[in-house]
């Protein structure tokens, strides 16, 4: 294990942003997670992970299957908790989901007894959410960007893989939330949609001042939607190597290739994949 | 041009795709009827041949076509009448109806809260176990000695019968809902109870449907129970009038009368669940 050992530049670049400005909105501290398994040995997950986010930021997390980023995401959103080590949002500890923050899950996890309107705005009428007018049009605005226009009263069986994924995106959005946590959300979309879907995302972080953790298995999406990629290791889960996207916004896919920064990102990626 | 005929092709296809479904719908179920009706037929032929043939005597086994007389004097009367199949029926329907929505809504009750909170598993389930394997219509005597030999007990029969399948398919639907959806409401910070409403309940509704299904038949049962235990009115009391008399085909009337009842009973009850859980077993994507 001597990636571990190796000094992830990036992770000193985000650490000196973070001194010289305020505390970052997430900052995770040599984080430990451990599973349980029903033969016995655990699985160590998470091998003290250190992360600082900062307000604003759209940071992509790749890694090999199960490296431990969905891990990571969960701790983040206050649905597990780790084992050692110390997680923050907002300067507060870590503990139990804030309504401040949207999950997208690895699956849509729609609830197949409501349509999709139904779906898109449970987030407003639990936990205490307000129900504005302008959150409703937003909403219905988003639902036009999914290309789920026409399919509000239909139920999530109706409904593709990908529709279904698309929908609890919006969902996610529905509360206008500071933070975003996304687990792979693209993965069941074909090339185009995927793209189109990265653009609008792209759109509504710029417009919108969200921070955004995306994980991704696409060195692609990665390198086109985040400030900064955190690369992972294979389980036990570290942190390998941060890298900054020194790429303008808005940016364009077609404009991407052959671009010579994203060339040698992307081999950089695929060499700490490898 | 060529763009037109083809959308309109495909509307066509759709129309008639879904013409196709519903003809293979319809005759599918002709068909099941068709059969249905040709096994009963065989069932009656098999039963006037043996009655025939082995000279069974009419106070044992009647022979189908006084059933169906015995069937039809109670029938062809006023509804009022006291020959009739109409007021012991309604009697038993109202008592069994009652006693079924009060063991209903208990079972979803007390199955929610095992659900919900564990120390009440802990402390009922011990009992839900011990009375689930009690043969319970052996408390009916219990029963009619607390309630009287009037509404009271069949009331209170049906109620215990309906009361199980409900508290132990609620309790099981509920443990049954998918991590998933609970860690959903959890990220919406969601309260216990918008939980309980929003995911717990339709969760369990393919479960509290099977429970309902039994329950309402079981009810019936226990409502019958009761009336034999000396009642004054009821379906339980015309089969133990028609028994005193050795009107056997009166005491088959009867049998008939119940079975298309609970029939229908169970068929309202499969057809308010498609209704409302029609997404149950669809395909995840
Ligand atoms: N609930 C659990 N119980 C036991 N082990 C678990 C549990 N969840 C995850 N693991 C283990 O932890 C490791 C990390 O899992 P995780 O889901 O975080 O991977 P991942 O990086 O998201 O993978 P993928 O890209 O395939 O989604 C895996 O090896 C998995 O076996
Ligand atoms: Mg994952």
């Amino acid at each position: 294990m001597t990636i571990a050992i190796e000094a992830p530049a990036g992770a000193m670049i985000a650490g000196e942003q973070a001194q010289s400005r305020r505390s970052p909105l997430i900052a995770v501290k040599d984080v430990v997670k451990v599973y349980p398994t029903v033969a016995g040995d655990a699985v160590l997950a998470l091998d003290h992970v250190n992360l600082d986010i900062e307000s604003g930021e759209f940071v992509c997390l790749v890694g090999p299957s199960g490296c431990g980023k969905t891990t990571l995401l969960r701790l983040l959103a206050g649905l597990d908790t780790s084992d050692a080590g110390t997680s923050s949002l907002a300067g507060k500890a870590l503990n139990g989901p804030s309504p401040e923050v949207g999950v997208v899950f690895q699956q849509a996890n729609l609830l197949p007894w409501f349509t999709v309107m139904q779906n898109v705005l449970l987030p407003l009428s639990v936990g205490g959410a307000r129900k504005s007018e302008q959150l409703i049009t937003q909403i219905q605005a988003l639902l036009r960007v999914a290309g789920l226009e026409g399919f509000e009263n239909k139920y999530p069986y109706e409904l593709s893989g990908g529709m279904q994924q698309r929908a609890s995106i919006v969902r996610a959005l529905a509360r206008d939330p500071k933070l975003l946590l996304m687990d792979e959300p693209f993965g069941a979309l074909d090339a185009l949609t995927r793209e189109r879907m990265n653009a609008e995302l792209q759109r509504i972080w710029m417009a919108s001042g969200k921070t955004v953790v995306l994980i991704t298995h696409s060195i692609e999406e990665a390198i086109f939607l985040g400030d900064r990629i955190v690369v992972m290791s294979p389980r036990p889960g570290r942190i390998v190597r941060e890298l900054k996207v020194d790429l303008p916004r808005p940016r364009v896919s077609t404009e991407m290739l052959g671009n010579p920064v994203h060339t040698a990102l992307a081999r950089e990626i695929r060499m700490l994949l490898e | 041009m060529t763009d037109i005929r083809t959308e309109s092709n495909a509307m066509d296809l759709i129309a008639s795709s879904s013409a196709a479904a519903k003809n293979r719908r319809r005759n599918e179920r002709i068909r099941n009827i068709g059969i249905g009706f040709a096994g009963f037929l065989t069932l009656v032929l098999v039963w006037k041949l043996s009655v025939n043939y082995f000279n069974v005597p009419s106070y044992i086994l009647p022979a189908p076509e006084q059933v169906v007389v015995a069937l039809w004097s109670g029938l062809a009367v006023p509804v009022t009448s006291p020959l009739g199949w109409y007021l012991p029926l309604w009697s038993t329907m109202a008592n069994a109806l009652a006693g079924f929505l009060i063991g209903a809504l208990l079972g979803l009750f007390f199955g929610s809260l095992m659900a919900e909170f564990r120390p009440v598993e802990t402390a009922l389930m011990p009992y839900a176990f011990a009375l689930q394997s009690l043969p319970k219509v052996a408390i009916a005597p219990l029963i009619v000695i607390w309630c009287g030999f009037g509404d009271g007990s069949k009331v209170a029969m049906a109620a215990l019968l309906a009361f199980f399948p409900m508290m132990v398919n609620s309790f099981a639907g509920m443990r049954a809902a998918e991590v998933e959806r609970i860690e959903l409401m959890k990220v919406l910070s969601a309260s216990r109870l918008e939980t309980y409403r929003l995911v717990k309940l339709p969760s369990a509704a393919p479960y509290i449907f099977a429970g309902l299904d039994m329950g309402i038949v079981y009810a019936l049962l226990g409502t019958i129970v009761a009336e034999f235990l000396g009642a004054q009115e009821g379906m339980g009391v015309a089969i133990t009038k028609a028994q005193a008399v050795t009107d056997v085909a009166g005491v088959f009337a009867a049998l008939v009368v119940l079975g298309v009842t609970g029939i229908l009973l169970h068929l309202i009850v499969r057809w308010v669940e498609r209704s409302i859980v029609h997404w149950a077993d669809r395909g995840k994507h």
